[in-house]
């Protein structure tokens, strides 16, 4: 199934495998507490520097998990960005305030939704 | 529109011609205005480096804008100066042939600017626009009196744009509290700054200006855009009528014209179903005009609606909220098996909580002490002050749903006690860690309507919190503080409390940055308060800070080593840095040290530990790593796990 979700050519495809890994790891526990913080849907729509494009699911709504391909059911949100803007956000090297306001991402949907991404592929967040 | 009409309009169309303004400090140098005026053309550009400096604003704004331009990198500060684009403007501005090398720079700074407009929340144009018929009858003596301070409430509203502005370009201290610099800008935007899309942009106008003359280079397509903005409003229906749009986004362009003449006309802030029928009508001609806006039309739209929260059930009993955004959890679920619960003994279970606490004792134990305290009837002062003291130590102990609850039950009560106020920060600050933005705004509200009943707030505001989405109340709220904030500061006083519900603001808007001043600000006169390390250790850590985040939540487990919060965090940061066996050791003397007390584990403690366990590769261990089963830790340590 791994195997699956992984796009040659493109950088953040481990990363993305590595998220399915772990949301597959998740007890029932720990996904509905992330499916309940997040309560959405988002699709990547990922393209390289050759221009390739993949698009995975990443869905927190229904199932809590990630797959590669179209959101079934729709999407909530619509997340357009390149390769490496995937690897910046989920290296925590970019925040996807930033990347939004940059440019380097775009949405298509619900745009509230996108802000939480960070969360979904960062996992762990410091608390207030 | 004709120039005649701009340069001399009279007062009541200030809104659509800031340059009305500018041009009276502007020493009349009406070549570059009328390039700019009377269109897109090519040549524009080209004529204005040769133009002599045009500016008369004193050098002190020159300099200040200068370095706000200079500080400025991808338009983030620009963005929050100009909340909103005319999505005319843009097409216009699309239409424009700037020459080859700037419209590449151009396309690129659109896009930027696009989503700077994307992030500002719609309704702060909606705001302006408000305030920009409003301002109207005031726009002479603000015109007149330029060089000096104009009258401070007026532009309270403009200026909470600014801060924002300042804060990225410049280092501050703290906010609405950073002396002479600050005000000596706002004062030199607050000039220019009068209706239609204030924001500081005549003094923009004016620098942009002068580096035009100065040096015209690539680097200055940013200035040129900010030029075009200067322009947006004035333009708006000239640009309509010059720009070639598709033929739908002219259709509706000029709808939005019609709510242009609408708006300007009154003399009030537009009723609410109004503003809702300009936002639907914005966000269609958003939709009309480009692939791009479309995105943000229609997101616009769903998150404006979004405000209202529709949850639905679908992955189990997901979380309900009530009108306001605060989540409907439940009665408090009291440990099984506390060891306290002896209805023989008389202690007081809460003055003994309260020293232990005070002697850097287990959170834990105290939880439990304060839990039987409760159900056994003392509850402290007003019937709330145990449920309090519950809710903040179950948070510190990382068990973050318990202190919610336990939190909601002691503001409530608190309220009831006509004490309201106590607890809320504190409860908005969990919400804030769940995500619950909304009601962390509606708390932080609250709590500033508790602490400060004589500051008026905005009906406006107070009807928001209930029915708009957290991006409008968001923009409301912080601006409601920072007012408080930097009165206090010109008064010379500096509330701790109030720079930390500022700080809370701005980090749950994933403003970081800010956040961290806030708090480091709220340290200054509390440096031993480790709630405070841990929460600037928290805005560092989120801020991708993780070395200075240590840093700080070393100092909050120097004062408080059972914080066991805080050590959960260092385990994040360790996590962020890639030390996955440290953040894992972490992980497990913070579990450890709950395990030695009587009561029970915290699960998110569990959920991280394993992350880090699989992160290592160690799937055998994160296997066993499960609240659920509860291993014995020893079993980690003969793993090599020092804890």
């Amino acid at each position: 199934m791994s195997d699956d979700i992984k796009a040659p050519g493109f950088k953040s495809s481990e990363l993305i495998s590595g998220l399915q890994t772990a949301f597959s790891k998740y007890s029932d526990a720990e996904k509905q507490a992330q499916i309940k913080k997040t309560n959405g849907i988002f699709e990547l729509q990922v393209t390289n520097d050759n221009k390739e494009t993949v698009t995975w699911t990443i869905d927190m709504k229904k199932s809590g998990t990630v797959f590669k391909g179209k959101a079934t059911p729709k999407a909530d949100v619509t997340i357009i960005l390149a390769d490496d803007t995937l690897v910046d956000l989920a290296s925590g090297k970019l925040n996807g305030q930033k990347a939004f306001m940059t440019g380097k991402l775009k949405t298509r949907g619900n745009m509230m939704l996108a802000t939480k991404l960070d969360g979904v592929l960062n996992g762990a967040k410091a608390k207030l | 529109m004709s120039f005649q009409g701009l340069i001399s309009g009279s007062e009541c169309a200030a809104p659509a011609n800031p340059l009305s303004q500018v041009l009276k400090h502007t020493e009349g140098d009406r070549s570059l205005q009328q390039d700019r005026l009377s269109g897109p053309s090519t040549s524009r550009l080209h004529q204005l480096p040769g133009t002599s400096a045009p500016v008369a604003a004193n050098e002190q704004d020159l300099a200040l804008a200068r370095q706000f331009f200079e500080g400025n990198s991808g338009g983030r500060g620009i963005a929050h100066g100009y909340p909103m684009q005319h999505p005319a403007d843009l097409g216009r501005m699309n239409e424009m042939n700037f020459g080859p090398g700037m419209s590449d720079a151009w396309s690129m700074q659109q896009q930027q600017h696009m989503r700077a407009m994307e992030e500002s929340a719609k309704v702060n144009w909606a705001n302006e626009f408000g305030n920009a018929a409003q301002l109207n009858g005031s726009s002479s003596s603000a015109s007149a009196s330029q060089q000096a301070l104009p009258s401070r409430p007026d532009y309270q509203q403009r200026t909470s744009y600014i801060p924002p502005v300042h804060g990225n370009m410049m280092p501050m201290g703290m906010y609405g509290a950073n002396p002479a610099m600050q005000y000596g800008l706002n004062s030199s935007f607050n000039q220019q700054v009068d209706h239609g899309k204030g924001k500081g942009k005549q003094v923009d106008y004016e620098a942009a200006f002068a580096q035009f003359a100065d040096s015209f280079g690539p680097t200055e397509t940013q200035t040129s855009r900010i030029e075009e903005v200067d322009d947006s409003v004035a333009n708006i229906e000239e640009a309509l009528k010059n720009a070639s749009l598709e033929g739908e986004g002219e259709e509706a362009g000029m709808d939005f014209q019609k709510v242009w003449d609408q708006l300007q006309n009154s003399d009030l802030p537009p009723p609410k179903e109004d503003m809702a029928k300009w936002e639907a009508e914005f966000s269609q001609m958003m939709n009309a005009q480009r692939d791009e806006l479309e995105d943000y039309g229609t997101s616009m739209q769903n998150a404006w609606e979004s405000g209202i929260g529709n949850y639905d059930d679908t992955f189990g009993p997901s979380i309900k909220f009530d009108g306001e955004g605060i989540p409907i959890l439940g009665d408090y679920v009291f440990e099984q098996n506390n060891k306290y619960l002896d209805p023989s003994s008389s202690r007081s279970l809460l003055g003994e909580a309260k020293q232990l606490l005070e002697n850097n004792g287990s959170l834990s134990e105290a939880a439990l002490m304060l839990e039987a305290a409760i159900q056994q009837g003392e509850l402290g002062e007003g019937g709330y002050e145990a449920w309090i003291l519950l809710g903040e130590t179950r948070n510190m102990d990382e068990r973050e749903e318990a202190g919610m609850r336990a939190l909601l039950q002691g503001v409530q009560k608190a309220q009831e006690a006509g004490a309201a106020g106590a607890g809320m920060l504190s409860l908005a600050i969990s919400f804030t860690n769940e995500s619950y933005d909304r009601g962390s705004h509606t708390m932080l509200l609250r709590w500033f309507r508790a602490r400060f009943p004589d500051v008026k707030i905005p009906e406006e505001t107070i009807k928001a919190v209930s029915t708009n989405s957290s991006w409008d109340t968001h923009g409301r709220i912080t601006e409601l503080f920072l007012d408080l904030a930097r009165t206090q500061h010109a008064q010379g006083t500096m509330d701790p409390d109030l720079q930390i519900a500022l700080g809370v603001l701005f980090y749950t808007n994933s403003e970081y940055e800010r956040a961290q001043d806030c708090f480091a600000a709220a340290l200054s006169v509390r440096p031993k308060d480790y709630l405070l390390w841990n929460r600037l250790g928290s805005s560092l850590s989120n801020g991708n800070k993780p070395e200075e985040a240590l840093g700080a939540y070393r100092e909050a487990l120097q004062l408080r080593p059972t914080y066991t919060r805080a050590i959960y965090n260092v385990g994040v940061a360790c996590l962020n840095i890639g030390a996955d066996k440290e953040a894992a050791e972490h992980f497990l003397s913070a579990l450890s040290l709950q395990e030695s007390t009587s009561g029970d584990t915290s699960d998110a403690l569990w959920f991280t530990l394993r992350r880090a366990l699989l992160s290592m590769q160690r799937n055998d261990l994160a296997d066993l790593a499960k609240p659920e089963a509860k291993p014995n830790l020893d079993v980690f340590r003969r793993e090599g796990f020092d804890f």
